[in-house]
Order: structure tokens, then C-alpha cells, then sequence
């Protein structure tokens, strides 16, 4: 039974009023918490096959090590996201292994194969950037002790994996040729694909009540302006070419290309030429899921069934 | 497979206190210790332990995490 009643327990957390336990929450707060977690741990979970595919691209055992260090991570991280849900009353059991493919809720980036080295550092240097600035957000903000404890371990461990990506991006930048090249390429579709990652622009944002309930501090679009913030002057300062200048005037990042727009999945290319598509059209994309979805789901729960069997 | 909440709890150094650092499902104890080394590694902890969350008895509250043993728990 809560405690308080919506209104209440919104006006509470603005205060700076830490909830500790399902019991105190509204089921406004609850479902918008589930919300928030759920897409927190597929996001982790579906990053390990992702990373893990792209590991054997990987230059040297050394290199090996570190790539599975990150993908070990992950796993661990989402483990603990599934474990938060548990006590919100749901269960891991059936988000983890009773889910179709297409309903779980990572970012489309997480769909995309990643196919080289240069992609894989890349999805450090810019993924796990992502993952930095929403959840160092909530870290800063939530109103839910236990996740904002749960947090310290993965934002420290997430700072590893974006060191990893920009070291990596700064040797494969400074090689040139081949090397280069083939960051430049991965760079322009991975960079547009993060961009779109942090979801509508603010005019258009529906109310989810994750501000009210204080589970995020910021903005999906002052969260875009954190990111870029740290991204461009990276790329920038390793030559490397992206569509997003600093803007004196307005002190902000503006984007060079339509966003959002369409983006063709199979030729890893974003039809800027095309032109401005809506956001109705975005979740489409998304909803219909990337090419690797159902390889990246499937792979980390195949030997479930077996195992299950022979165990019980 | 039938798991049950085990507690994480741990130091990272000589003098400081005991903490609670998270939580791991596992199928027993043994298994337990295995999971919680693996995924709270962010540290060389100097002392980690974990306890079944069934073991827990709570003193002061009647709600949260532990309040299956709320009413005196266990004898
Ligand atoms: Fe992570
Ligand atoms: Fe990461």
C-alpha cells in the first residue's frame, strides 16, 4: 500500500525524498521505474552479443581480453537491471526468456551488426558514451536509492569501455589509410545512429512523468547537446568528419544533415539526401527491429531449454 | 531453475565498514559466491561475503526488501 498518494509522492521526490522500497511507490511511479529499468537492461543484455560478435575482429589476445572484459561487463550490468526489476515485481524469468525478439527494448543500434574492429571501438567511443550520459544522469537525480546505488559499479566500468573506444579511435585515426578510412566509415553511420538513440526532441515529447517522478534530471535534448558536447570535439580533434557543429550564437550543437531521416540498414548508410522523415516514422523502423535482432536475442538464451531439462 | 536472492556485502579495505553492494539470484550458496565474485568486480575487495535474503531479519521496518521476516522471521 503507498504511502502517499501520486501527487504526494511527486512533490516529495522533487524535495529530494529517496523511495527505498516498492511498498512507498505509487503504481504511476512503479510502472514509469519498469519503464526505465526495463529498457536500461535490455539496453546492457543486448550490447554483449553485439560486442561479443564483433570481439573476434579483434588485433591481438591482449586486445581479446579487454573486448571480453567490456562484453563481461555488460552481462553483469544487466543482470543487475533484471535483479532491480525483480523487486519491482517483475520478473527476469520472463523478460529475459519470455519475450519475442522484436519486444524487447534496446535501442536500434544495438540491431546493427557490427563488422569490423573500427566498428567495435567505435560502439565504445559513441555507444557507451551514450550509456554514460543517460545514466550518469540518473545517478545524479533518481529518486530510487537502490538503483542509484546499483549505478556506482556500472558508470565506473562503463568509463572503462569509452577509454577503451577512444584510445582505439586515436590509433586507428592516427595510422591512416586503410585504418582511417574504414573509422571514418563506421564513424558516419554509428554517429546519426546515437544521435537518434536519445528518442523525440523535446517539442514533441509526450509527458512520461520519468521528470516528474525525478528519474532523470534532463531532457532527451539537453542529453543530445551532453553527448555531442564531448563527441564532436573528439572527433574533431582526431580529423575525422561528422555532421554536428558548435554554434557560437546559440551556444549549442546543431546538426548538419535532416533529423531525423531514414536510414538504410543493409548498406549501413543514413539517406540524408532523402531528406526529413517524421518520428512516427522512426518508430517504425525501430519497431519492425534491425537485421541482427533475432541472431542477438537467440544467441544469448539458445541453450536454455536444453540445459533447463537435463537440470530440473 | 529454482533461485532464491542472495545478498552482496563487502569491504574494499582494511577498517572500513562492511557494505551492501548488491545482490545476486543463485540456485544455492555455492553458486552464490561464484556470481557475486563475477559481477561485482569492479573492486579488489579485501573481504566480500553473501547471505540468503530468506536469513535476514529486519529489527525497525515492516516494509521493503526484507519484510518476508518481518514478524520475528526465523526463530
Ligand atoms: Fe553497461
Ligand atoms: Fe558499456
Amino acid at each position: 500500500m503507498a504511502a502517499f498518494t501520486d501527487e504526494e509522492l511527486k512533490a516529495r521526490v522533487q524535495d529530494g525524498y529517496i523511495v527505498e522500497s516498492v511498498d512507498e511507490m505509487t503504481e504511476g511511479y512503479r510502472k514509469a521505474l519498469v519503464v526505465q529499468l526495463t529498457v536500461q537492461a535490455d539496453t546492457e543484455l543486448m550490447s554483449a552479443p553485439s560486442y561479443w560478435m564483433a570481439a573476434r575482429h579483434a588485433p591481438s589476445t591482449n586486445t581479446q581480453v579487454s573486448a571480453h572484459a567490456i562484453i563481461q561487463d555488460e552481462l553483469a550490468h544487466a543482470n543487475i537491471a533484471y535483479r532491480l526489476l525483480e523487486d519491482l515485481g517483475e520478473s527476469k524469468e520472463q523478460l529475459v526468456y519470455g519475450r519475442e525478439p522484436h519486444e524487447f527494448k534496446h535501442p536500434y543500434g544495438f540491431d546493427q551488426p557490427l563488422d569490423n574492429w573500427a566498428e567495435l571501438v567505435v560502439a565504445n567511443g559513441f555507444f557507451d558514451r551514450a550509456g554514460i550520459t543517460l545514466l550518469s544522469d540518473v545517478y545524479q537525480n533518481t529518486s530510487y536509492g537502490p538503483l542509484k546505488r546499483a549505478l556506482v559499479k556500472v558508470d565506473m566500468e562503463e568509463t572503462f569501455h569509452l577509454r577503451h573506444g577512444e584510445v582505439w579511435m586515436r590509433r586507428l585515426a592516427k595510422a591512416g589509410g586503410e585504418a582511417r578510412e574504414m573509422l571514418q566509415r563506421a564513424v558516419d553511420w554509428m554517429f546519426p545512429m546515437t544521435l537518434e538513440w536519445f528518442g523525440l526532441p523535446d517539442d514533441l515529447k509526450r509527458h512520461s512523468g520519468q521528470l516528474d517522478y525525478r528519474l532523470k534530471g534532463l531532457t532527451n535534448d539537453q542529453l543530445r547537446q551532453v553527448w555531442m558536447s564531448s563527441t564532436v570535439p573528439l572527433c574533431e580533434g582526431l580529423g575525422l568528419k561528422v555532421p554536428a557543429h558548435y554554434d557560437e550564437q546559440s551556444e549549442q550543437y546543431v546538426l548538419d544533415y535532416p533529423f531525423p531521416c531514414q536510414y538504410d540498414a543493409e548498406a549501413k548508410h543514413w539517406l540524408f539526401e532523402d531528406g526529413e522523415i517524421t518520428w512516427d516514422q522512426v518508430f517504425e523502423r525501430w519497431k519492425a527491429r534491425g537485421p541482427m535482432n533475432e541472431i542477438y536475442v537467440e544467441s544469448v538464451r539458445r541453450s536454455r531449454g536444453t540445459l533447463e531439462g537435463w537440470l530440473n | 531453475m529454482r533461485e532464491e536472492v542472495f545478498d552482496v556485502f563487502a569491504r574494499k579495505e582494511r577498517g572500513e565498514p562492511l557494505r551492501h553492494i548488491g545482490y545476486v539470484d543463485a540456485p544455492d550458496a555455492a553458486l552464490a559466491r561464484v556470481y557475486a565474485w563475477n559481477t561485482y568486480d569492479e573492486e579488489r575487495w579485501f573481504e566480500m561475503c553473501v547471505v540468503p535474503r530468506a536469513a535476514i531479519i529486519p529489527v525497525n521496518r515492516t516494509d521493503g526488501p526484507f519484510a518476508a521476516n518481518a514478524k520475528g522471521g526465523a526463530a
